[in-house]
């Protein structure tokens, strides 16, 4: 870490502002979490309830009797993991490819895939919609996950770690009598496994909060991802529901993101600055 | 029958011509060395006998196969590279059988090959260790234990004692000596130090400009070189190449007169040598003695005075302006400034022609 | 093993294939297509009929299709140099090795975690005139509660404090990275020039950061453009279309009215208003100063 200037301390107005900024941002999750341990009956007079007087584990017991948010859970695991597998197998193949094999039109291709990144979702999502229509992908898994398989950052991502790995290497595996392939597998992949473990979490993470487009494709209940859900319970919200089991749900969906956040803290803040430099 | 053959090798990035038609006969279990400064073409050469890069034309062939046409790992062609290249995520014992798994041999033979190479090599303690965890001469023999246990017809070794320091770099000569002695293959080493080829080598392969200047054994190279590069390229310090012209003699032997009016008688045969053309001396520094200002062949004053302890370099100049090597005593009295005398030992002298061949004395009888 | 050499060209292709094929089935097809379905009336069963620029034509015209261009570049106005003075002020504040430091940076980053609809399912209910945590507040202060998400001239603004409180990690790194890379010697010799800690920050600190700075604007304006999500659950465009974004104007008119073409014309447009402010941000940059 490079030295701000004069790391004596922050000044008072300064300490102020952080700590109210911190505040800021910590009353709104703090707030849910009060409003999730209340009875929906005690919300209903006043929320302002939730500030004080019992508290209550009957939302969380509602969601673990049987609401659908497990079946949302269990969708969102299996795309997203899915996603992300698929994302690290594809794009390592391409990473090695680019990187390492020379094939005719290797440059242009490799430009072609980066003009990917400069496409933004609204210009491809209707039609691959209709696309996806058309092929009866929707309400599947395979209709959530395949798109999310078209990543054009993970493809420069790998293909810079490949370019690193010195040639030698390489060299020497094929004096060893090893083909192209299995210098990747034995060889090189091994080495890649921390940049795995960067866009694979950059990946998960992306896939798991992705709204649009599960929105849109997967239209039966049953087939919510977490992400959807959540917008279809707050929508029923007048209807049904109640605060406490809407906040507890909210809780409930937050909690697999956050432990995901806590343990790969390192690769999501380093996958992050590393995506938006491309 | 000769263990590598190359046949008109050529080869160019784009528009640079980098290999310029080279062709070279080994002999069974011969150790070449490929001597050159960078750009010469060496390495290149070595990287397309190992596979790694392809020839536009010519041919090689390995104890009679032809290989230029295989991948890397069919030419039963083993390579040390300069960074050693090793595995950095398998063990030392993964690292010397993943070649042999590739080659689908045997699991007790790939076990007992590294077994005993890794005795031979000293490295036993280490076969479970990763390579992040060895010294650099662990590493180093890591490296050719790989090498070794593949067996092959031909070791490659690239560079082994450019990056090492002193100490290093002469256990390494003692490995590579030894490993000469303990396979039955031919060698190649490719390097840019002229006294690690001299002291490895049965015979050097001077490159220089894309093209072999030269092949020979050491003592020939060093005694005989065929031309003005290689005659600078090898020893150290550099051999002194002053202008000459040819002077009437008698004799049949080539008498020369310097820049500055000296004459030296040579022994090297008149006829052959073009008449009226500028030529060069050549004169290594142990030819050029010093002594008194008036007792030598000519004059100098010294610019630059080396103390090596069993020999003194004398660096003059001389009146025409030219610079020349000499050597002296250990205990030489000899200063900065001083005016001295120069003997030059003709009978040595080489002479080279203007477009650089050398011509030399004739070996006494 | 076949190695042929002939083969061996093209060795790469099967390596690279697998993605390739997918990025055009899913990518590249779906933009030519959408392209092309633009210059159609469609609607999402299928039926097509060739129309030209008409779709075009009447989105220009369109003055529901208006607001909603207005209220995207309002939002982005509301919330790009907020956000980015504010992330600049954090990692200022918090480019420190300590512990403490490191605490803050991870309460400020956490919210960028988030999924869309979390933010928003607790954000309703901060923002909501009854039950929301800001009406609890003012309430205890003896004030009357905010109506921000129905006073047309307030929904805006709550998307714009919405967005900004989930938005504060990636930019906070973004700058951070940049500070941690001006060498601290720079402010050594600003010390040794007595320079003040704001003429230090003006005449050292930002000039540093200033790539950082521009690739955070242009982001977070490209992104903003393309804000979704929290205007459709918070205020669901309204009241009578306030609020209303380009893109959800687009996933109003695809998925409420059927009307594809239409819809996809809208969304190159869109396409065309990202790209076009992106190379004006670009341009107006690189002009102003020559090539470091």
């Amino acid at each position: 870490m490079s030295a701000g200037p004069r790391r004596a301390g922050l000044s008072t107005p300064a300490l102020i502002g952080v700590v109210f900024g911190a505040a800021i941002m910590v009353a709104p999750l703090i707030w849910t979490l009060l409003l999730s341990f209340k009875s929906n009956a005690d919300l209903m007079r006043d929320s302002a309830t939730a500030f004080s007087g019992p508290y209550t584990l009957e939302n969380y017991g509602a969601i673990l009797q049987g609401s659908q948010v497990f079946r949302w859970l269990l969708n969102s695991a299996i795309v997203s993991l899915g996603t992300t597998a698929g994302v690290l197998v594809l794009c390592s193949l391409a990473g090695y490819g680019f990187a390492r094999l020379d094939f005719p039109f290797r440059r242009t291709l490799f430009v072609f895939v980066l003009l990917g990144l400069a496409i933004p979702e609204q210009a491809v999502i209707l039609p691959r919609h209709q696309l996806f229509a058309e092929l009866h992908l929707h309400n599947s898994y395979p209709g959530l996950i395949l798109p999310g398989l078209v990543a054009p950052f993970g493809v420069f991502f790998m293909t810079q770690y490949f370019r690193a790995i010195p040639r030698e290497l390489d060299e020497a595996a094929l004096l060893d009598g090893a083909s192209r392939f299995r210098l990747f597998w034995k060889v090189l992949l091994p080495l890649t496994i921390p940049a795995q473990a960067t866009l694979g979490v950059f990946t998960f993470l992306g896939s798991w909060n992705d709204y649009w487009w599960p929105l849109i494709s997967a239209t039966r209940s049953d087939r919510f991802t977490l992400t959807v859900g959540l917008a279809s319970s707050q929508m029923n919200y007048a209807q049904t529901s109640g605060l406490g089991f809407l906040m507890a749900q909210a809780v409930f969906a937050s909690i697999p993101i956050l432990i995901v956040y806590i343990v790969f803290q390192k690769q999501i803040v380093r996958a992050m600055a590393g995506a938006a430099i491309r | 029958m000769a263990s590598l053959e190359l046949h008109d090798i050529r080869k160019a990035y784009g528009d640079t011509l980098v290999l310029d038609g080279v062709s070279l006969t080994m002999e069974p279990c011969e150790f070449v060395a490929f001597l050159g400064p960078s750009g010469s073409g060496k390495s290149t050469l070595l990287r397309i006998i190992a596979g790694l890069e392809t020839p536009d034309s010519g041919e090689i062939l390995l104890e009679g196969r032809r290989i230029d046409q295989l991948a890397p790992g069919e030419r039963d062609v083993a390579m040390v590279f300069q960074h050693y290249a090793l595995y950095p995520h398998m063990s030392v014992r993964e690292n010397m059988s993943f070649g042999l798994r590739n080659a689908r041999v045997a699991k007790d033979e790939i076990a007992a090959r590294v077994a005993q190479a890794a005795r031979v090599l000293e490295i036993e303690e280490q076969l479970d260790k990763k390579p992040g965890q060895l010294s650099g001469g662990q590493r180093q023999r890591v490296a050719i234990g790989r090498a070794i246990v593949k067996q092959p017809k031909l070791f490659l070794l690239d560079e082994p004692l450019s990056n090492l320091d002193a100490a290093l770099r002469l256990r390494t000569r003692v490995e590579i000596a030894q490993l000469r002695q303990r396979v039955d293959a031919a060698l190649i080493m490719v390097t840019h130090d002229q006294a690690e080829a001299m002291t490895l080598a049965d015979r050097i392969v001077v490159m220089n400009d894309r093209r072999i200047q030269q092949v020979g054994p050491p003592m020939e190279i060093y005694a005989r070189p065929a031309n003005s590069f290689v005659a600078r390229f090898v020893g150290s310090p550099a051999m002194t190449l002053a202008s000459a012209v040819l002077i009437p003699s008698d004799g049949g032997f080539a008498r020369v007169r310097l820049g500055d009016g000296a004459e030296v008688e040579t022994r090297v045969t008149e006829d052959g040598l073009p008449a009226d053309a500028p030529l060069h001396l050549g004169l290594r520094p142990e030819n050029v003695a010093v002594t008194a200002p008036d007792a030598g062949t000519t004059k100098a004053k010294v610019e630059l005075v080396e103390r090596l302890g069993d020999r003194t370099l004398i660096y003059a100049r001389l009146a025409d302006g030219l610079e020349v090597t000499a050597q002296d005593e250990g205990d030489s009295r000899v200063r900065l400034g001083d005016e001295i005398g120069l003997r030059i030992d003709g009978a040595a002298a080489h002479l080279f022609g203007p477009d650089g061949s050398g011509h030399h004395a004739e070996p006494a009888a | 093993m076949r190695t042929g050499s002939r083969w061996r060209r093209f060795e790469g292709f099967a390596f690279v294939g697998p993605f390739l094929l997918l990025y055009i089935f899913i990518l590249i097809y779906p933009l030519i297509l959408g392209i092309g379905i633009s210059f159609n009336r469609a609607d999402l069963f299928g039926a097509r009929q060739w129309v030209g620029t008409e779709n075009y034509a009447r989105l220009l015209a369109d003055p529901v299709f208006h607001q909603s261009v207005v209220n995207s570049l309002k939002l982005v106005l509301l919330i790009v140099p907020a956000l980015t003075i504010i992330t600049l002020a954090l990692a200022l504040a918090l480019n420190r090795p300590t512990k403490t430091a490191a605490v803050f940076r991870g309460i400020f980053f956490s919210s960028s975690v988030l999924s869309v609809t979390i933010v928003t399912l607790i954000w309703r209910f901060v923002l909501t005139p009854d039950a929301g945590l800001i009406a609890k507040v003012m309430q205890a202060l003896g004030r009357d509660p905010i109506p921000f998400l129905s006073d047309p001239n307030l929904t805006i603004p709550a998307l714009a404090i919405t967005t900004i409180w989930w938005s504060i990690g990636l930019p906070m790194m973004l700058f951070l990275a940049g500070l941690q890379q001006i060498p601290g010697d720079i402010y050594e010799a600003a010390s040794l020039d007595k320079a003040s800690r704001w003429t230090t920050f003006r005449r050292i600190t930002l000039p540093s950061i200033r790539r950082t700075l521009i690739l955070v604007v242009m982001l977070q304006t490209a992104a903003q453009l393309q804000l979704f999500g929290q205007a459709q659950l918070l205020t669901a465009g309204g009241p009578s279309g306030t609020s209303r974004p380009i893109v959800l104007y687009i996933y109003e008119v695809a998925f409420g009215r059927w009307e594809l073409g239409y819809a996809a014309a809208a969304a190159e447009l869109l396409f065309l208003i990202v790209l076009a402010v992106t190379l004006i941000q670009y341009w107006t940059v690189t002009r102003r100063e020559p090539e470091r």
